[in-house]
């Protein structure tokens, strides 16, 4: 299919303002100038955007929750710390086509009346840190920010911004927190972002992905756009596909295009031709799926009702040697590692439940000690501060039932089920 | 109107508010950890999970608002299996070890588990670990305890406004840490102990020495440490004080308290008070019994008075004492031994400005609420720190930066520093210049209301400095007109009046700016207080111009009051300040001082001066708890109970009056007697017909013969509400015109080569109590001379280095500390430790309009000692 997002990312310098200028770039924002705030706002709603970050939300509907607040300054932040493990469909653009991120950020913020953005950038991005910063630069140079854009009478200032390494900074309040210069830890809402952000006043926190689909939704206009897909949440989606496939790697794809295309069509199937046995749809925090539900199309209404979610869009396929109680194990490690601690089922619960897992890997696994998994997981559902908690719960509870005879094979004999490295 | 439904009961509510407050209204109890009322809500323990009708997860009641038709149950099989389990959460990190943990029995997760389960965890691996903290030298950090309920990191920030600890790290590897480590570089306050739910954040005092059910007895009562007079609990044991606790729901200070108040009750027990008393033969001290002790003194101030007449005797109030026994020395004074000469170290700044402020504005213009200045949307401070002066006032001050306002310091902004705009730091003793050029900037921008035509008057005949003259003291015309722009942009504002604007030259100008801030911006003044009883003091007479309840002495109509209600005749003409009684002394026209509670050689500036006036005295009286500087040239020595032993009351510098209770027995309660006894004692034995049995006796006096206290006893004392202007009538109104020194002209600004030496008023020290506090002592173990970077440099001297101050009044040689924060040409020294007191090296000069004292010839040269 055509791609959109990742336009022109072969072509030497892409991430170049002149390279960007000559395959049409900044030409969106020419025509969202001559529209009101309002109406971009009605375009992107109409045009069934829905945040790309993982949640879904729907971005027009955001917006609108914002620019309805009546305090300013109004602060337009790009969520870019992509951690969850699995993920790097934001890297593309970020470190290719950053000028594309840029024109989006500036008609969104035209639309909200935003004066001042921000991309927190994930801090193990230095790459696109640079990227990032000679984008900007540019885009100061050639008039696209600073203080009168291209003689529209509309000013934006942007900066990037480093996180430190907490994936818990992706969480969009705690990404605010970050950003004030405090300890990064979701704050309680209501009140949200959208009335009360950074330093009190009205923020929009969008991801990457979504940001960069503005530019698309104004040029082609909503009912195009809303053409892409799967007409319930449609539009181009970029899928970093991972693990035990031929071609890892990251791909623009409509929304909605079933697991199967992507792994067998995109990534060229199964890793030596071996057999398929799990795949996480959406990154490390959303439960595992088994081979059956390869031909569930990959969205945000589909997936749910399959019992996991679409998440980011990170693929992750193992094959026939990998040993899922080490991937659950893992995974839980990063969850301990990085539960910010403001919550108790959250702090300890993964940390638990980490130790569980860790004990079965080696071989030193007990009876009941499944029961007590599930049981800890369940105990965390639902009353956590944050979803980090529920993730990480999810996860367990998604391994145990799809894979327990895994479990309990290893429980039993001390051993791993699967030859690694087959 | 909101309708909402808890556990099927319908609660009714004005505003929204949370699910667990309009539970509590309702009477319903949520279990919780991270909640803490007057803090923000945290939501982090999730304890206090609901169920809510319509929403599909579980709800904290602490962080949700209430939304009309909500219907919520608190006690479901579902929610005690969520507690279960949030408790079973916790105590995996948490070490079982409340066999040995001081806080066992007041632990709150000790008291959930115990309630709400589980019976046995099923953790089975390791828990963390990390070391004890021993850094500091009155709290213990034991961070495996902790919960990270984040209350004490909540209560620094928000209310303490100190930031100094944060959770460092990350999950389950988070800790409750100053940021980088090591010892708190914090106020001590304490603050963080009250709001700890376990044992993590501990008292060293009394450390595993007690356990909290072995407190046979709470005493509630004021703190005698300064003039804010928050309330707390003395918790006792064997006669012992074991801790001393602020309480929410008793007094006005909320639950808070500084570290004086709560750390540094220790000095009256420390083993060193007077247990007997004491008498001079043969020039030295020797134990006497109170027979001989109290029969001396009668029979000596009988003679002199006999042969010197009543104006030979003089006396020294207390702001340490009780109003009861302020009350009791200025009768014996006064009725008894035929004199007006009676004052107090509240001369040194609190009363010359109150009275005279008194004369701008009237009766009670000081008193005003120190809970308000939090509601107020300014503030402009001179003349000291609040948040070491009167610590909790200051936390008001503070509060007035977080909700948004704005905090202007005139001088060097001590514990301020972080809530103000922009520094506003004058050269020494110029500031009189720079208020002289806010007040004519502001007059620009408000205009004369005609309601005090006095001061209006003076207004207009203001000499308003130029730009050049401004620029003499270091403060631009721009920050000039910055400050009044801030100042009138305030609509709620306050003033808060130290000490060291009242001792300068030409005090009343000061004063009068002051005032005339105030009253162009409609401000509310608060002055602050050194002294528990500062105010009190001067409240029961104990003045030579005031009689109890403020009538004036020399007015024949308010004395004869005064000696109607008494029946027993005061002295006609006002009598002889505080230095006015040294100077007569020294000149050998005073021949008796009876001091009580009070130590004027270490008190008064120029030490050697006072010491050779004392000593020219015929009989000096010292009644106390300790042998002070003072107490050791006495005649003779009388031994007092302290502040926890006494049974009276206070008035702070708002003028509530609050009762002080008796927490212990005196040590040497077979002889120790309280101050007002033994003036009583004295008074009948010289001629007074009135016997006093209780303390309530003296009291009921007090409310007959002062105008003002007139009908309020102790019960509604100790209610917390006895405010001015209680019952009475405030005496007097302005008093139409009224002095100040200088209005035309402005001084001279001059740098001199040599530093001054000013008067530090450090948090952790107060005066000469504290320095027998050992926790006060671990915190600020000795005199240190507070110097700049730059001035020591220039000296050759780093931190912890010896100098050597001096200049004609004397030399003293003590340890350096840097503090970047103060001026390069003034070195500060408290007036605290022994040998050491600042006051010895200041001169002083007497104020022609106050009667107080200003500070004058006050620079030292300084010079590293080698060694």
């Amino acid at each position: 299919m055509e791609r959109f997002l990742l336009k022109n990312i072969e072509s030497p310098g892409s991430a170049d303002i002149d390279e960007y200028l000559r395959v049409g770039g900044y030409a969106s924002l020419k025509k969202a100038f001559g529209m009101e705030p309002a109406d971009i706002i009605a375009e992107v709603k109409a045009a069934g955007l829905r945040g790309r970050g993982g949640a879904g939300f729907p971005t027009g509907m955001k917006w609108d929750f914002a620019s309805r607040d009546p305090k300013f300054p109004k602060y337009l932040i790009c969520n870019a710390d992509e951690g969850e493990p699995g993920t790097f469909k934001d890297r593309p653009i970020l470190e290719k086509n950053p000028h594309l991120l840029i024109e989006g950020m500036v008609i969104s913020a035209y639309a909200l009346k935003s004066e001042r953005g921000y991309i927190y950038l994930r801090g193990e991005y230095p790459y696109a840190k640079a990227v990032l910063e000679k984008a900007i630069a540019e885009a100061y140079g050639k008039g696209f920010l600073g203080p009168d854009i291209t003689g529209s009478g509309f000013g934006f200032d942007l900066s990037v911004h480093q996180g430190a390494g907490a994936y818990i900074c992706g969480e969009e309040t705690a990404l605010i927190d970050s950003i004030e210069g405090r300890r990064g830890q979701p704050r309680i809402k209501p009140p949200f972002p959208v009335n009360v952000g950074a330093w009190g006043m009205p923020t929009v926190v969008n991801n990457v992905e979504t940001l960069a689909n503005i530019p698309l939704i104004v040029s082609m206009g909503a009912e195009k756009y809303s053409a892409i897909g799967n007409p319930e949440c449609p539009g181009p989606k970029l899928f970093s596909v991972s693990c035990c496939v031929e071609r890892p790697g990251v791909y623009e794809l409509p929304m909605g295009i079933t697991l199967r295309e992507i792994i067998y069509e995109h990534a060229g199937g199964i890793r030596g031709g071996r057999e398929l046995k799990a795949v996480i749809p959406g990154g490390i925090s959303t439960p595992v799926l088994t081979p059956e539900g390869l031909d569930c199309p990959m969205d945000f209404v589909n997936l749910p009702k399959r019992g996991s979610m679409l998440g980011s869009g990170a693929v992750m396929v193992f094959d026939d040697t990998v040993c899922l109680v080490k991937v659950c194990w893992r995974a839980m490690r990063f969850f301990e590692h990085e539960s910010c601690g403001k919550c108790t089922p959250c702090r300890e619960g993964t940390g638990w439940m980490r130790n569980i897992l860790e004990r079965i890997e080696n071989g030193f696994g007990r009876d009941g000690d499944i029961e007590l998994l599930q049981d800890i997981a369940l105990s965390i559902t639902g009353k956590t501060f944050c979803p980090l908690g529920d993730g990480a719960a999810g996860v367990v509870l998604g391994f145990i039932r799809n894979f327990s005879e895994e479990f309990r094979y290893h429980i039993a004999n001390k051993e791993c089920m699967v030859n690694e490295g087959a | 109107m909101i309708k909402v439904t808890i556990d099927g009961r319908e609660i009714e509510l004005e505003h929204p508010v949370t699910v667990l407050e309009a539970a509590k209204q309702a009477g319903i109890a949520i279990p919780t950890l991270c909640y803490f009322e007057g803090l923000t809500p945290f939501g982090g323990c999730r304890l206090c999970l609901v169920e809510v009708e319509k929403l599909p997860k579980l709800q904290t009641s602490c962080t949700l608002m209430t939304a009309d038709g909500m219907v919520v149950r608190t006690e479901t099989d579902q929610i005690r299996a969520a507690r279960r389990s949030m408790l079973e959460f916790l105590l995996i990190n948490h070490p079982l070890d409340c066999p040995y943990c001081d806080k066992a029995g007041e632990c709150e997760l000790q008291d959930l588990v115990a309630r709400y389960g589980p019976e046995a965890g099923r953790f089975a691996e390791g828990k963390r670990r990390h070391p004890e903290s021993f850094d500091d030298p009155i709290i213990v950090r034991n961070m495996e305890r902790c919960v990270l309920c984040t209350r004490c990191v909540r209560m620094c920030n928000d209310l303490q406004g100190s930031y100094s600890i944060s959770v460092t790290g990350r999950g389950s590897h988070s800790f409750v840490e100053p940021f980088s480590g090591g010892r708190y570089d914090c106020e001590y306050c304490g603050n963080c102990l009250t709001v700890c739910p376990v044992g993590a954040i501990m008292s060293r005092l009394h450390r595993h020495s007690y356990r909290p059910w072995f407190v046979e007895k709470e005493t509630e009562t004021v703190c005698g440490f300064c003039g804010v007079g928050c309330s707390m609990v003395l918790q006792m044991r064997e006669n012992s004080i074991i801790r001393a606790i602020p309480r929410r729901g008793i007094g006005f200070n909320e639950g808070l308290l500084c570290v004086r108040g709560r750390f540094g009750y220790e000095y009256v027990e420390g083993g060193e008070e007077l247990t007997t008393p004491l008498m001079k033969v043969d020039g030295e001290l020797r134990q006497v019994s109170w027979e001989d002790a109290v029969s001396f003194v009668v029979k000596r101030l009988r003679e002199i008075r006999d042969e010197f007449g009543g104006g030979a005797v003089g006396a020294i109030a207390s702001g340490r004492c009780t109003n009861e026994d302020n009350y009791m020395l200025q009768k014996l004074v006064r009725f008894i031994l035929g004199s007006n000469n009676i004052d107090s170290a509240a001369r040194n700044y609190y009363a010359p400005a109150e009275l005279y402020l008194e004369r701008i504005f009237g009766q009670g213009i000081t008193a005003n609420l120190i809970s308000g200045i939090a509601n107020s949307d300014g503030v402009f401070v001179a003349g000291g720190d609040p948040t070491a002066i009167n610590p909790i006032l200051g936390l008001q001050v503070r509060s007035v930066w977080r909700s948004g306002g704005r905090v202007i310091v005139l001088g060097v902004p001590g514990g301020l520093k972080r809530f103000i705009p922009y520094e506003l730091t004058p050269v020494p003793y110029s500031e009189e210049i720079v208020l002289s050029a806010i007040v004519g900037r502001l007059l620009e921008d408000k205009p004369l209301r005609g309601e005090n035509a006095a001061l209006e008057a003076k207004l207009r005949s203001l000499r308003i400095p130029s730009d050049d003259e401004l620029g003499a003291t270091g403060v631009s015309s721009e920050d000039i007109v910055r400050v009044a722009g801030d100042l009138s942009s305030m609509t709620t504002p306050v003033v808060v009046i130290g000490p060291d604007v009242v001792q300068r030259k030409r005090a009343s100008k000061s004063l009068f700016l002051l005032g005339a801030i105030a009253y162009l911006t409609n401000a509310r003044i608060f002055l602050l207080a050194e002294r528990p009883n500062y105010q009190g003091l001067l409240d029961m007479g104990c003045l030579p111009e005031l009689l109890p309840g403020g009538r004036p002495v020399e007015l024949e109509m308010f004395r004869h009051k005064t000696e109607e209600a008494l029946g027993m005749k005061a002295p006609e003409e006002k009598g002889l300040n505080l230095f006015e009684m040294i100077e007569a002394a020294a000149a050998g026209r005073l021949k008796a001082l009876y001091v009580m509670g009070e130590n004027p050689l270490f008190n008064i500036p120029d030490s050697a001066k006072v010491e050779k006036a004392l000593e020219n005295l015929d009989l000096l009286v010292v009644q106390d708890v300790h042998l002070t500087e003072t107490a050791r040239i006495a005649d003779v020595v009388l031994p007092a109970t302290a502040w926890p032993e006494k049974e009276g009351t206070f008035t702070n510098l708002e003028r509530r009056l609050q009762r002080v209770r008796k927490a212990r027995r005196g040590k040497m309660a077979s002889y120790g007697r309280d101050d007002w006894k033994i003036l009583a004692d004295i008074a009948e034995r010289l001629g007074m017909t009135k016997t006093y049995h209780r303390v309530e006796d003296v009291w009921e006096e007090i409310m007959h013969v002062s105008a003002l206290h007139t009908g309020l006893g102790y019960e509604e004392i100790a209610g917390g509400s006895a405010l001015w202007p209680y019952y009475g009538e405030p005496l007097r109104g302005m008093e139409g015109d009224f002095p100040v020194e200088g209005l035309d002209e402005l001084p001279e600004v001059t740098v001199p080569e040599k530093p001054y030496l000013m008067i530090d008023r450090p948090l952790y020290h107060s005066g000469t109590f504290s320095r027998r506090s050992k926790a006060l002592l671990g915190i600020h173990p000795g005199p240190s001379l507070v110097i700049s970077p730059l001035l020591a440099e220039r000296h050759g001297l780093s931190d912890g280095d010896k100098a050597r101050i001096s200049n004609g009044r004397g030399v003293l040689e003590l340890k350096v500390k840097l503090d970047g924060d103060i001026p390069d040409n003034q070195v500060f020294l408290a007036n605290t430790f022994e040998g050491f007191g600042a006051m010895g090296l200041i001169g002083f000069g007497t104020d022609s309009v106050l009667g107080s004292i200003y500070i004058d010839d006050n620079t030292v040269r300084v010079e590293k000692v080698l060694r």
